[in-house]
Order: C-alpha cells, then sequence, then structure tokens
C-alpha cells in the first residue's frame, strides 16, 4: 500500500548532510526521513529552524573571508 | 517578473468548489477567469466546448495534442479540473453549465446591462482625465509603500487606518511592543521589491482573506475584482449595480488607489489603471505591467539607476522610497541633492537575502529601473554583476529546501513507474529513486487520485 507524508524536501551535499545529522541527533526532532546521501525529509514546522542552526555553523567557517572584503574597499 | 503575480492566482485555485460555482454566474468574472488562469493550452479546449452542446470524448482532445507535450496536456486537464470548468463522465468533458452560459454572454454579449460595470448616463461636473487618474493611483498607492519603508509622509497622505490594518493583518508589518509605532518585517521588504501589478494583487488577496474573517461575502469580492478589470480606464461607472458588499469595499479600494471617488458620497466612480491592469494577460504581453511600473513610478517614465561593471551604483533620485529601497540590498555611500552613490556588496546582497529577497527580485529591480543610457546595452545590466549577485544568493543555499509530500511503499514497480510518469507529466515531480521507490511531490492531490483510480480500474 502506497503511503503519503507530508514534509520538506531538502537537497543537500554529503557533507552538509553530515552537519544535518549532528544537529538532529541531539533533539531528533527535525528529520522524519533519511533518504539517501544528498537528500532528507524535514518537519514542515522545523524548516526554518534547522536553516538558521546550519548557517550558525557554517558562519564559523566564513568569518575570515568578510575580513578580507573590508581590507579591499579601504581601497576605493 | 509575471511568476510573481501568478502566485497570487495558486492560492485562488484552493478556493472550494462551491465558491467557484458562484464565482461563474458573472459573465465578467468567467471572462477574467478565462484569460487570466487558464494555459493557452486550456483555453483551446475551452473555446472547443463552449459552443458545442455535447460533451466531448477526451481522447479527441488529446487527438489535438502531440504526444511530446504530454506534459502541457496534462497540465491544462489538470488546470481545467482544479477550476471546477469541467465534469468528467465516461470519458467524456462537459464545461460547466453555468461557466459555458455566462462565458458566452461575455463574448457574444447579452446578458442584463451592467454586468461589465454600468457606466453613467449623466455627465460628470467635475469630470477627471487619465492623467489626473494616474497621478492619483500614484500618489495612493506610494504613500502606502512610503509609510511602509518608514518614510516621513505628511498627515493628509498618511494610509488610512483600514490600510494599515491591513497590512499587519498580512505580516507587511507589525507592531513592536516598545512603540505602537508599525515597523516593516521581511515579508514586506520583499513585497517591496515585487513588481507593481504583483503588489497590487497580493494586498487585494490579503483583502480578501481578512474580509472573509469580517463575514463579507468572498464571492461577492471577487466578482468586483473581476469586474474592475474589466472597465475601461477614464470612463465613469455608476454605483447603482453594485451590491451593498460592493459599496462597502469602494471606500478601501479608494485608499488603495485603486478606483477614485470625488466624494465618499458621490454615485459614480472612475477606475484607476491601477484597476483596469488587474486582470490582463500579462504572460502574452509585458506592457500591462509596465504601464502600471510607470503609472507608479513618478510618472515619468524614466530609470534613475546606473550599474558599473565595478558594483558601483549611481541612483539619479531623490525620492526617499527609492532611496530606501536600495538600501535594502546595497550599501550607500554618499547622497547628494539629485544622485545617490552606492556600492554592492556580498554583505549588503546577503543581508538582504537574509531578510528574504531573493537575487532575482533584485536583478529585476535593478533592470526595470536601468536608467536610459544603461539600457542602451544589451544586455540592461553587467553581466559580471548579475552572475556575482546569483552567486551569492546560491552560497547561502547550502540545502535546497522544496515542501511537499513523500510517496512511500509501492506495491509493485510498474506502479512506481506509472506513477513517476504522471507526476513528471504534471510537473509536480520534484525528486525520484528508482532503486527505492521514493517519490517526492509538490501537490499531491491529483497524485492521490490517479493512484486510487489505477487501485480501481473498472469504475
Amino acid at each position: 500500500m502506497v503511503r503519503a507524508i507530508k514534509g520538506v524536501l531538502v537537497e543537500c551535499d554529503p557533507s552538509i548532510k553530515a552537519i544535518i545529522l549532528d544537529i538532529d541527533s541531539k533533539t531528533h526532532d527535525f528529520i522524519v526521513e533519511n533518504l539517501d546521501e544528498s537528500h532528507l525529509i524535514i518537519k514542515d514546522s522545523r524548516v526554518a529552524e534547522l536553516k538558521r542552526i546550519l548557517e550558525e555553523r557554517l558562519n564559523e567557517h566564513t568569518k575570515v573571508d568578510s575580513l578580507e572584503e573590508e581590507e579591499e574597499e579601504e581601497d576605493d | 517578473m509575471s511568476s510573481q503575480a501568478m502566485k497570487g492566482f495558486e492560492q485562488l485555485e484552493g478556493l472550494p468548489e462551491a465558491i467557484f460555482k458562484r464565482l461563474y454566474q458573472q459573465p465578467a468574472t468567467s471572462l477574467a477567469i478565462f484569460r487570466r488562469m487558464l494555459p493557452n493550452l486550456a483555453k483551446t479546449f475551452v473555446m472547443a466546448m463552449l459552443f458545442n452542446p455535447d460533451p466531448i470524448p477526451i481522447s479527441t482532445l488529446e487527438g489535438w495534442v502531440h504526444p511530446d507535450k504530454n506534459s502541457l496536456k496534462e497540465e491544462a486537464f489538470a488546470k481545467l479540473r482544479q477550476l471546477h470548468l469541467v465534469t468528467e463522465r465516461q470519458g467524456t468533458f462537459a464545461l460547466d453549465a453555468t461557466f459555458k452560459t455566462e462565458l458566452t454572454k461575455a463574448l457574444t454579449g447579452g446578458g442584463s446591462p451592467g454586468s461589465f460595470g454600468l457606466p453613467c448616463d449623466t455627465d460628470d461636473k467635475n469630470k477627471v482625465d487619465i492623467s489626473f487618474l494616474d497621478k492619483y493611483a500614484t500618489e495612493q498607492w506610494e504613500s502606502i509603500l512610503h509609510f511602509m519603508v518608514g518614510n516621513e509622509v505628511p498627515s493628509s497622505r498618511r494610509p488610512s487606518e483600514g490600510v494599515v490594518r491591513l497590512l499587519l493583518h498580512g505580516k507587511l508589518m507589525e507592531q513592536t511592543r516598545a512603540s505602537s509605532e508599525a515597523v516593516i518585517t521581511q515579508l514586506g521588504f520583499s513585497f517591496l521589491l515585487q513588481e507593481a501589478n504583483a503588489q497590487v494583487w497580493t494586498l487585494l488577496l490579503l483583502y480578501l482573506d481578512m474580509a472573509e474573517q469580517l463575514r463579507m461575502d468572498p464571492v461577492d469580492i471577487l466578482h468586483f475584482l473581476f469586474l474592475l478589470g474589466s472597465l475601461e480606464l477614464g470612463q465613469d461607472y455608476d454605483m447603482k449595480s453594485l451590491t451593498p458588499t460592493q459599496k462597502g469595499m469602494l471606500e478601501d479600494l479608494r485608499d488603495y488607489g485603486i478606483v477614485y471617488q470625488r466624494k465618499s458620497s458621490s454615485r459614480r466612480f472612475y477606475p484607476t489603471r491601477l484597476a483596469t491592469a488587474l486582470t490582463s494577460e500579462i504572460r502574452a504581453t509585458s506592457s500591462p505591467s509596465r504601464s502600471i511600473q510607470n503609472a507608479i513610478s513618478h510618472g515619468d517614465e524614466n530609470g534613475f539607476l546606473i550599474v558599473e561593471t565595478n558594483y558601483r551604483m549611481y541612483a539619479y533620485t531623490n525620492s526617499p522610497l527609492q532611496i530606501a529601497v536600495l538600501n535594502l540590498f546595497a550599501r550607500l555611500i554618499s547622497r547628494f541633492p539629485n544622485l545617490v552613490t552606492a556600492r554592492i556588496t556580498r554583505e549588503s546582497i546577503r543581508q538582504a537575502i537574509g531578510k528574504g529577497i531573493t537575487a532575482e527580485q533584485i536583478i529585476d529591480y535593478m533592470t526595470v529601473n536601468a536608467h536610459p543610457q544603461l539600457r542602451k546595452n544589451t544586455p540592461v545590466l553587467p553581466p559580471t554583476v548579475v552572475d556575482q549577485i546569483r552567486l551569492w544568493q546560491i552560497e547561502g543555499e547550502r540545502m535546497k529546501a522544496t515542501p511537499g509530500y513523500l510517496f512511500k511503499e509501492f506495491s509493485t514497480n510498474s506502479e512506481f513507474n506509472a506513477v513517476c510518469r504522471y507526476a513528471n507529466d504534471l510537473g509536480v515531480l520534484v525528486w525520484a529513486d528508482q532503486n527505492k521507490g521514493n517519490l517526492f511531490v509538490s501537490k499531491h492531490e491529483q497524485i492521490a487520485d490517479f493512484i486510487r483510480k489505477r487501485a480501481q480500474p473498472n469504475r
């Protein structure tokens, strides 16, 4: 019998997926279905929250870039 | 750009069947739905059925479509079913009887007088011309936009209570606890960057939503909105043919600049350009949306933005509204009496995207408002800048999220394949995994129908 599940399909790189799995492992309330290495189903209501946490984690690594940009702007 | 306006109509498609049946009771509404909500192939099917007394076999209609264009055919059929325009019986299609009569009336003439608005039979002593109406619509509409970005507006041009309530209701603005003043929200920012026609529809659909809570009849409201779209600019119309609900609406529509009345006690009203372009077929031609754009962009048709390949931007404007909008996605550097210089940076674009504005909206805005000098170039904007803005957007999209429904645990492989193909034809298939038999679609109603029909092939 076919089953239908409401949710949000998330497509991402395996590396990003690893981070999402890690975020989920603490509370277990984001992921509905783990489809394959680059696809997941996430709960409707939790997507915004997940994006926020993900952005936070990723920004820890991109701070360096924005510093460089500011230096460049002093030239003009 | 038209896709933004179309989004509004998708919201309408979700209305219950009973509402549609009542909507079709007016020729103006039937015509507007035919013009604005159907894809071209669906229009062809409707025309085939319109003057035919008998139902038409579906196979006949299918014969008109090249086998390669199956997805177009399914899209057309799906739209017709969704709008409850056709009834399906034993492999035939018949047009909804009410719709059929009313659309025939609209196309061939007939029906009661005033079904496309009742022009006033007496001359208006204070007649107004088209340029006055354009100016009026611009002022009213811009005062709403100015109010949203928090500019000081003269109290005479401050939007009315009703408008503010609508903006709050639609979450385009919100009241902070600290002060009673409303401030713009993320949703409001992306609203500001939409093209004018889409903005008008967004507000009107919000109005519809709010009106239902006030127990106004949504059918009455929609009838009036679709009627407005078929009125003639510069003509005065009599209020006599309107229902009480619609008379009440006039006051609100006046606040938005969609209709003009000299006094609220006046018995005549003029539609403005914002009204008459409501149901224009914007996919076929960009001129209606362009004309509103002109009507609300300070009356002059010239763009004011120059974008250089080095990400610098020069805006020849002194309008606080335009400057506030630029500030959404660019870093302002200096301001002169008639010129603002700004710079597009990664930070400024990332901030805009954080507020829910998309790269496409920014690019559209810059293209629409490009200075004539810049328009001589093809493409209008420097490709490096456009590409970079898109890249900055993708950079943040480490994950792509699509809301919808997962179908799984199909009993056989062939069933999975059939559903997969059907979903693809409908254009709702987002992702499928053949090996595990997983399928993700953006809309589920028709897929569920399809699976049910397959399960009991005899009926």
